[in-house]
């Protein structure tokens, strides 16, 4: 398979910097694949599982925050808010989280707290998802 | 005697507060290095944020999103101004905080209906004194700048644009020049200025080596979409990176008012260790003076 540059950069640490042969990430309308030689594009992304795979084979999941995709010629540009890898994940926690933003969402909220809470909600739900392929 | 006991209860009082301004002096220089790091590692994500964004910008036609400057009508924006303003929480740090709050009052001055959004303590004690009216409800601390606290305190401003509270958002902050000078400085965080944006676009970082962002792009699901994905990320970015260089610039100015204090302090200890010594001397010769007196007074007694 042809390979092509991705850069994974989350706010608080530039993830991945390299060549990869395969991505999925989580667009606003569902999962989208991206390999070499995709037309360019800049879709916004959801919170939700992203994969990559790297020419050697190895498929890493990871759970990344809101952000958007950048995809050029050459390479591609994820920037997002949160990355995590499976065992940086509390499914605890995370399942609490997803529990109160439900119960949050029920209430009624200013326009920022009902924003955040779907964030907060889409969060939980894809720490979980990752979590749960992990296993 | 007296004096000398005096002058040496000078010197231990000295000796105490030098200590004290020496610690704060490391506890600074400690927590600086502490928050350049962070910095640093979120600086690529932000350059290539504010990249994409100006490309966009210059992608999307002049007056379609709300976050866009329109030149064509300037007049709203004179109605609602936010000012978000960052000081520290606590003084002791030079001009810092004074800089900061002269800027805003300059500011004030000349805007119609401001409302000001205050981060720091030192702030908040500031204008409430003066009577001036600040957001209330608006409660954050300068100190280790976080993510999470910059997307709150942006999150909270856009919403009030978004609901048309406000027309315009400034911020105020300070920036640091060098490792002994600090800039205040004000910028509009909203509306986005298509011109501005393209004049302060960061350099790209060809440690990462993308190829260059340009226009061809296909927006999914439209550039609209997209940009009100990023426009929140980039104000998140903004203020953030703002808290930072407004905290290191705070730690810098307590740092250098420190390093003063301490200097002072070693140039008072050692004119009251030579005062000191000189009594102590003075206080001897007297001593054998009146010792080499009496002996001589003695002497005559005897010789009668």
């Amino acid at each position: 398979m042809e390979e092509f540059k991705l850069l994974l950069i989350s706010a608080e640490r530039l993830f991945y910097n390299g060549p990869c042969v395969s991505l999925v990430i989580p667009a606003f309308d569902g999962s989208w694949g991206i390999m070499a030689h995709h037309a360019e594009m800049v879709t916004a992304l959801n919170p939700g599982e992203l994969r990559y795979t790297t020419p050697d084979g190895a498929t890493t999941v990871v759970a990344s925050g809101p952000g958007f995709t950048l995809v050029n010629n050459r390479d591609v540009v994820v920037l997002v808010d949160t990355i995590e890898r499976p065992e940086e994940i509390d499914a605890n926690r995370a399942r609490r989280e997803y529990e109160e933003a439900q119960e949050d969402l029920r209430q009624k909220q200013s326009q920022k707290e009902h924003r955040m809470t779907e964030m907060a909600l889409a969060k939980a739900l894809g720490r979980l998802q990752v979590k749960d392929h992990y296993r | 005697m007296a004096n000398t006991r005096e002058i040496k209860g000078r010197i231990k009082s000295i000796q105490d507060t030098r200590k004290i301004t020496n610690a704060m002096y490391l506890i600074s220089s400690t927590k600086l290095r502490k928050v350049k790091k962070e910095l640093d590692a979120t600086r690529p994500y932000f350059s290539t944020l504010q990249r994409a964004i100006t490309r966009m910008a210059q992608h999307s036609p002049e007056g379609d999103s709300r976050y866009f400057l329109n030149h064509e009508d300037e007049s709203p924006f004179s109605q609602h101004q936010g000012y978000l303003v960052i000081t520290a929480d606590k003084g002791l740090a030079a001009a810092y905080n004074h800089n900061v709050l002269k800027l805003a009052l300059r500011q004030l001055e000349s805007s119609t209906n401001p409302t000001l959004f205050v981060v720091g303590e030192y702030g908040h004690q500031f204008f409430k004194e003066r009577h001036i009216p600040i957001e209330q409800s608006f409660l954050y601390t300068a100190q280790n700048p976080t993510l999470n606290r910059a997307r709150n305190i942006a999150l909270e401003l856009l919403e009030r644009y978004d609901r048309g509270e406000l027309d315009s958002i400034y911020i105020i902050y300070t920036n640091v020049k060098n490792a002994v000078a600090n800039d205040t400085i004000m910028t509009r965080l909203l509306p986005l200025d298509r011109e501005a944006l393209a004049a302060d676009e960061p350099a790209a970082d060809r440690s990462l080596e993308v190829t260059d962002i340009h226009t061809n792009y296909e927006f999914n699901p439209s550039l609209d979409e997209v940009l009100n994905h990023l426009i929140p990320s980039y104000l998140v970015g903004f203020v953030y990176s703002a808290l930072v260089d407004s905290f290191c610039a705070e730690q810098n100015a307590r740092m250098m008012a420190m390093d003063a204090a301490n200097r002072n302090a070693d140039e008072m200890l050692h004119d009251l260790n030579i005062q000191y010594n000189r009594a102590r001397q003075a206080m001897i010769t007297q001593e054998i003076t009146e010792v080499a007196a009496g002996a001589k007074a003695q002497r005559k007694v005897k010789s009668v």
